[in-house]
């Protein structure tokens, strides 16, 4: 079994009917290519899903794995897949910025000089009380990174 | 009572005006809230998509950060709730992945114990109807269109003793303060944010957002509520984006930080994109109760 059949049995897609009520249910299927029951199925008979663009269009609102009859977690396996098209370099590239903020402040989106003066202005700390601002903790922080080897995964992937 | 609050990456460094509401309605309502030094949840979208491992790593140690004061943590935000809680679930429910990420605690000197609970502001306030009703000053009259978020109301699991397919539990609340809830079809869709697509995949972000703001106008709101900063975001820089419709957006704790008296200056509801203009007319002409 190769990971990307791997991937979907986990998510129990074994189970699917393929009564496509995921697909009809999909917020973000109505306005992008993404079509959960071709994507999971074929990942699920080992096809390579990992360079489909669609497979980044998941909102994930849980519709689908709302409306499975069977109990398919097509989330989980679309967040798998995800995983495995991260390691082969296949992802929107527009995301290493709040990667590299994640790694650098602690936080996804990090604090712009005109909020930090709004937040002083309405009587909160000019800088949230988080990592950081605060070396120590930002640095344990970034070790845990480092042993996951999260930068590494995204900077080195697909070389 | 008393929470550590996560307000999140949104609300504290983006949206700062729902970090003060929220503040200021908790004092109010007499619940403590502690702050302890936390990294961004890490959003369930973007960073667990790619690597389930320092997702999971990440949430743990800010758990661990609570945990160390007992206290469980109060989350603002649908994204910041999908995250902890379902980390919190994950690590409770499967020892021998608790054990692997505590190894990597360990490393800087943490762990994790899954000794306490995530939850929602929107829960807690749906036990306290008395102590807001005490703290209410005006009744608003505002016409909301509630929007609740995919990570409020699913994985389902999540919310176990909620009805996720017709919840109330926001409309309730509003209704204390004197707002309507408004009616629209599909009144449970997604935002368009979650996902990663918001910075994704921009354009399908903002078609899924669309189909919504179409939706709800057709209610006549006098502004989008919602219950988590992401979707805040999208509302209010997405209505700019489209270049298309112009309704208010709040969170609930703007909401009833008005209706608890406080001005809107100074909750900094006017920092928003859409301007809130109409709203704040509106606050100025009420009587007190």
């Amino acid at each position: 079994m190769n990971p990307i059949e791997e991937a979907a049995w986990a998510s129990d897609v074994e189970k699917c009917v393929q009564c496509g009520k995921c697909t009809a249910g999909c917020p973000s299927g109505r306005q992008s290519r993404l079509r959960t029951r071709a994507l999971v199925q074929m990942a699920y008979q080992g096809y390579d899903v990992t360079d489909l663009k669609e497979l980044w269009d998941c909102t994930t609102c849980y519709n689908c794995a709302e409306r499975c009859p069977k109990g398919v977690n097509t989330v989980d396996a679309i967040i798998k897949l995800r995983n495995l098209a991260v390691r082969r370099g296949n992802f929107p590239k527009v995301h290493l910025n709040a990667i590299e903020n994640l790694y650098n402040t602690g936080n996804g989106f990090p604090l712009s000089p005109e909020v930090a003066k709004i937040r002083s202005i309405i009587g909160l700390n000019k800088e949230p009380y988080d990592v950081s601002t605060d070396e120590e903790e930002l640095s344990k922080v970034k070790k845990l990174m480092d042993i996951t080897g999260f930068l590494k995964l995204v900077r080195g992937a697909g070389k | 009572m008393r929470f550590s609050l996560f307000p999140g990456c949104i609300a504290k460094n983006m949206y700062a005006s729902i970090e003060k509401s929220t503040r200021f309605v908790f004092d109010r309502l007499g619940i403590e809230l502690l702050d302890h030094r936390y990294t961004c949840c890490p959003a369930p979208g973007v960073f667990r998509g790619y690597d389930i491992d320092t997702w999971l790593t990440l949430g743990a140690r800010n758990l661990a950060e609570a945990e160390r004061d007992h206290v469980d943590v109060l989350t603002i935000c649908n994204g910041c709730y999908g995250s902890l809680f379902g980390s919190n679930h994950i690590l409770q429910e499967d020892p021998e992945k608790r054990e692997e990420i505590n190894e990597i605690l360990k490393e800087v000197g943490k762990q994790y114990n899954g000794t306490i609970q995530v939850v929602h502001f929107a829960d807690v306030l749906s036990q306290l109807h008395e102590r807001i009703l005490e703290q209410k000053m005006y009744d608003l009259g505002l016409r909301l269109a509630v929007h609740y978020g995919c990570h409020y109301l699913r994985p389902s699991h999540h919310h176990e003793s909620m009805n996720v397919e017709n919840p109330r539990i926001v409309e309730d609340i509003i209704e204390l303060v004197g707002c309507e809830p408004v009616e629209f079809k599909n009144r449970l869709s997604c935002c368009g944010a979650g996902g990663g697509v918001w910075s994704g995949d921009e354009q399908v972000a903002l078609d899924v957002l669309e189909e919504k703001l179409t939706f709800m106008s057709e209610g006549e709101p006098d502004a989008i509520l919602n219950i988590c900063p992401f979707c805040h975001l999208q509302f209010d820089q997405g209505q700019k984006k489209l270049q298309k419709f112009q309704i208010p957006v709040l969170h609930l704790n703007q909401v009833l930080g008005l209706a608890f008296g406080e001005r809107p200056k100074k909750l900094a509801i006017h920092t928003h994109l859409v301007t809130t203009r109409e709203i704040e007319r509106k606050v100025k002409k009420l009587k007190k109760k």
